[in-house]
């Protein structure tokens, strides 16, 4: 575990007229490392990631990347230092196809500006066509390619999410913060996830900070898990040992004594509620 | 992942796609804009037919900021007449006052609307949705009582004698060869926002207006694009003032000032949005459209007051059943026609009759 850090929060705070959203918040992301949060509803998991991503401003404490400070950068910003994100709701642009969709997320990739793309000069022939090309890869990646002239009114909300996924990946962040990927989706793309998850983490080089209720599929993939409750990180371990202490079984399963060696561990988790 | 949706919707577009090579769609779209654009010409008031279609031109120059500005970027700035105001007052003050040639005079005009279109490019980063259509038609209101009440800019109340332009041997005096000139222009300016819209900054617009929170998540600067939305809307509309001055010979700057600038800029929204405003193509069909109809109910001076009452009448069926304007019909028609001929063919020559024998009958009448 000395291997240099990512992405890291250093004492973040944010506080919602009375309630402590996040309190004092450390937290640290490794290089291809997944690293899972967990917690109850309310707990701060969503207000973490707005404030990783730029979308909140922390009344104290700092987001660094590659230990460089990155807490005043606007969100657009933040996506060219490398911090990609998903929402817990879908935010997709309905009126583009899911190919223009894929198109929008490689913005930040292409160089042309109005007038070149107004006379079709050169360079914006030539963005164009790199751009399709990087759209035909990801699509391929989620499996997408035969939905590329669909609009996102047209397919399901599973489909969705990996175009979602997709779009995030496209930016080539260096991590990505997925925030409940697997929420409303059926059980076999839940499935597929974790496999394409560990893909991207291996092949890419990417680290991922994942917020996920489906607790099988948490605990499978990440590398390591820290639980939040009351915007406070209440346990950080390997997947399987955090499951087991005190407290996180009190905030997020709900029970306060151990149960039976024989019924610990994945196949207790399983039954929490999702 | 495996299959969750229905069917395939688009099968894959071949290597090529982006080399251009016209389709039969767009073969008949060419030749349906010929014959539009020839139709002034077998009218008995000719001269007046040209003079009205180079109207029509002007007013798709204008209408082509509205489809940049709404259309992509969802941005209700409700001035684009004030914008073409901006560009017909410089025209006329750098051609009749400085005695440049209006070649130079209409990049002059775009740049000329540049602070302008910064001052709402940053009111529109605050103010959302309505709040953007009421503060920009204050400015409208604002600049009708200071900018367009400037004698050294407006040319005080006889205004400004402008000449059409020439390119060599060719004079652009009268007003069929104005006409020419407008019409080609305006087809050039269709052809670059059209392709504004399939390249990265106007997909950044659609982004923006789509969910500008996802645009930052995906790294857009929506600042930034709603400066640049706002610049080229400006720009478009004062190229349009540029060509309107030197279509009215004599521009005043009447028609800028409250209320008739506001009236026309509703009415220059209107069309656009009856043509279609998402796409550039839109606003030119719009303007053909308004100006025919305009036309058709002139010639009935009884029903001319009804003409506001139709235009809103159309407005809205169109925004509740055909959002996509005429170009949606036009569109759907077609796909009609290619499916299913037997039901197509009879329903669009039945509806394009239709309106002919309405406008007949509406000129007859009176």
């Amino acid at each position: 575990m000395n291997a240099p850090v990512l992405l890291r929060t250093d004492e973040l705070s944010l506080r919602f007229g009375g309630i402590a959203a996040l309190d004092g918040v450390d937290l640290a992301v490794r290089p291809r490392e997944i690293v899972g949060i967990l917690g109850p509803n309310g707990a701060g998991k969503s207000t973490l990631f707005n404030v990783i991503s730029g979308f909140l401003r922390p009344d104290a404490g700092r987001v660094e990347l590659l230990d460089h400070d990155v807490t005043d950068l606007l969100p657009f910003e933040r996506v060219a230092a490398g911090i990609g994100r998903t929402f817990q709701h879908l935010r997709l642009f309905r009126s583009l196809t899911v190919e223009e969709n894929l198109l929008v997320a490689q913005h930040r990739h292409l160089q042309s500006g109005p007038f070149a793309s107004m006379l079709r000069l050169p360079g914006h022939r030539r963005d164009e066509r790199e751009a399709r090309a990087r759209v035909e890869e990801v699509l391929e990646l989620v499996d997408l390619t035969p939905w590329r002239g669909s609009r996102p009114t047209e397919l399901s909300y599973g489909t969705l999410r990996f175009l979602e996924l997709a779009c995030v990946l496209s930016l080539k962040p260096r991590v990505v913060l997925l925030d409940e990927p697997a929420s409303g989706i059926a059980q076999r793309e839940v499935e597929a996830l974790g496999p394409l998850l560990q893909r991207v983490r291996d092949e890419w080089g990417l680290s991922v900070l994942l917020i996920e209720h489906d607790m099988p599929l948490l605990l499978s993939v990440s590398d390591w898990v820290y639980a939040l409750d009351f915007g406070r990180v209440i346990a950080e371990g390997a997947p399987d040992d955090v499951v087991e202490k005190d407290a996180v079984l009190e905030s997020y399963l709900g029970r306060t004594r151990r149960e039976p060696a024989a019924a610990r561990g994945r196949k207790r988790a399983a039954d929490a509620p999702a | 992942m495996t299959a969750v949706a229905a069917e395939p919707r688009v099968e894959a577009p071949p290597l090529g796609a982006l080399r251009w090579r016209p389709s039969r769609a767009q073969l008949i779209g060419a030749g349906a804009l010929a014959l539009v654009a020839a139709f002034p010409a077998v009218l008995p008031n000719r001269d007046f037919a040209f003079f009205v279609g180079a109207y029509a031109s002007v007013y798709a120059m204008i209408g082509l900021s509205v489809v940049v500005v709404t259309g992509y970027a969802g941005l209700c700035a409700l001035m684009p007449y004030s914008f073409a105001g901006i560009g017909a007052m410089v025209t006329g003050l750098s051609m009749a006052s400085w005695g440049w040639p209006f070649w130079l005079a209409v990049p002059l005009a775009a740049v000329a609307t540049v602070p302008v279109a910064l001052l709402v490019g940053v009111a529109s980063v605050r103010l959302k949705g309505l709040y953007l259509a009421i503060a920009t038609l204050t400015l409208a209101n604002a600049l009708g009582e200071t900018f367009f009440r400037w004698g050294a800019v407006t040319g005080g109340s006889a205004g400004w004698t402008v000449t059409r332009p020439t390119a060599g041997p060719v004079d652009f005096g009268s007003d069929a060869a104005f006409y020419v000139l407008t019409l080609g222009s305006v087809l050039l300016l269709v052809w670059m926002v059209h392709g504004l819209r399939s390249a990265r900054t106007g997909r950044a617009m659609v982004a923006v207006r789509d969910n500008e929170v996802e645009a930052q998540a995906l790294g857009i600067n929506v600042y930034k694009t709603k400066l640049v939305t706002l610049l080229i809307g400006g720009m478009l509309a004062g190229v349009g003032g540029a060509f309107l001055a030197a279509l009215q010979v004599a521009p005043t700057a009447e028609p800028f000032r409250s209320p008739i600038s506001e009236a026309t800029s509703f009415l220059l929204v209107a069309t656009v949005a009856i043509g279609g405003v998402d796409r550039a193509l839109g606003a030119f069909i719009g303007a053909v459209a308004l100006v025919v109809q305009q036309q058709v109910f002139a010639g009935a001076e009884f029903f001319y007051p009804f003409f506001g009452i139709y235009t809103g009448l159309l407005l809205i069926v169109l925004l509740k059943f055909r959002p996509g304007g005429l170009l949606q019909i036009a569109r759907m028609q077609g796909e009609m026609i290619r499916t299913r001929p037997a039901v197509g063919i009879p329903v669009t020559a039945g509806v394009l009759g239709l309106n002919v024998g309405l406008a007949y009958l509406i000129l007859r009448l009176s």
